[in-house]
């Protein structure tokens, strides 16, 4: 390459394998942002536009109508979200997921963490299961030394729509998971993760 | 997308179809460039996937302010990609970030599972490196190597000279190998 015509011969190596990552975003990515353009989403960093007080108002006045449609419409019922694949027992392999069954948007039922041996990227029977627990977040094993915590934000977790929950793991790396838990991050908050302090645990 | 002077005619005051067109054409053209950008400074596919759609979104809405006499699409949607960026961080810092990566995005045809795990660490190692380094040379190797932007583009983009930015570089690649040794 013409471009690095004078590059010193010991940096030709790390040069090289520089040029070798790459990845590739999802196939579904540009889609989706199609999709948001359509849908006229503003980007974060965007002014919104000024508005006159009685159309503030009115704006207002439909939002919360439209908030009480939505909640009398959305559909009821249960989800299972099976998301894969993360360091979620401290191992250093990102080779772990959680499924999680759950009321959409609401209180979970079941959660698994697994480690995915055939790296399917979802649960399958040959998975090994790290931990299953049921409705209550509660410490599944005496809290051992060398317990971590691990967060992984913000990822729809429980079909609500919007990534904005994160999963909080209690474990004793290399393999032992003892507690897992949801949150749902605050609406309104603008970062992407949140420490899980004061929010409800699912 | 080529980096030819005409201004493209979607670029106007695009109507909403014009507008979904120049993203998708923009998308199609620097996607994996922008995504990669990130990818060299978020060591979460999510956070890059997130920062990735966030920059589109603002290329289309400011694309009347896109002056192809002054550089190429490319380099003018990373202009906007290294601004999301900043804006990112500043938020990141209020809290405490607590998460970990995952490397399933990496392009590598692996012969087996075991050497795809190899990659994955030994591209961690040199990303982990990467990261060590002060922002203005973190930004060089995410735009000379992340996003795949030429020299010149590099130089244009920084508003220093092509020279300026082989030395820059030179010294950084040094660096990250003195960091990659430690």
């Amino acid at each position: 390459m013409t471009d690095d015509r004078d590059l010193p011969p010991d940096l030709e190596a790390l040069d090289r394998d520089l040029r070798g990552i790459q990845f590739r975003p999802r196939g579904s990515l540009g889609p989706e942002v199609l999709g948001r353009l359509r849908r006229g989403e503003r980007s974060k960093g965007a002014v919104p536009p000024r508005r006159s007080r009685p159309a503030l108002v009115a704006l207002a006045a439909s939002l919360v109508l439209a908030a009480g449609v939505a909640l009398m419409l959305r559909a009821p019922g249960t989800v299972t979200v099976d998301r894969c694949c993360y360091d979620l027992d401290g191992g250093g392999d990102s080779d772990d997921g959680v499924v999680i069954f759950a009321e959409r948007d609401a209180e979970v039922h079941q959660l698994r963490i697994y480690e995915d041996l055939d790296r399917s990227g979802a649960f399958t029977a040959g998975d090994l299961i790290r931990l299953d627990r049921g409705a209550s977040p509660a410490m599944h094993e005496a809290a051992a030394e060398g317990l971590v915590t691990i967060e992984h934000c913000c990822v729809d977790f429980d079909g609500g729509g919007p990534a904005d929950d994160g999963l909080l793991v209690l474990g004793v790396p290399p393999d032992r998971v003892i507690m897992a838990a949801i949150y749902e991050r605050p609406a309104g908050d603008a970062t992407r993760a949140s420490a899980p302090g004061g929010f409800l645990l699912r | 997308m080529s980096a030819t002077p005409e201004r493209p005619a979607a670029a106007q005051h695009p109507p909403s179809d014009q507008g979904e067109a120049l993203c998708r054409e923009w998308y199609e053209a620097h996607g994996v460039a922008v995504y990669n950008y990130f990818r060299f400074h978020v060591p979460h596919v999510d956070v890059a996937e997130d920062l990735t759609a966030e920059t589109f979104l603002k290329v289309v809405r400011a694309v009347d302010r896109f002056d192809p006499a002054r550089g190429s699409p490319k380099a003018w949607i990373l202009t906007v990609a290294r601004n999301v960026l900043a804006d990112w961080r500043r938020r990141a810092r209020i809290r405490q970030y607590v998460s970990l990566g995952t490397m399933h995005d990496l392009v590598f045809e692996a012969p087996s599972p075991e050497e795809r795990v190899l990659r994955e660490e030994e591209v961690g190692r040199l990303l982990d490196a990467v990261a060590t380094l002060a922002d203005a040379d973190r930004e060089l190797v995410g735009l000379r190597y992340g996003s795949g932007l030429d020299t010149a583009e590099v130089a244009q983009l920084l508003g220093i000279s092509e020279g300026s930015v082989r030395t820059r570089l030179w010294r950084v690649l040094g660096r990250l190998r003195g960091a990659m040794s430690r």
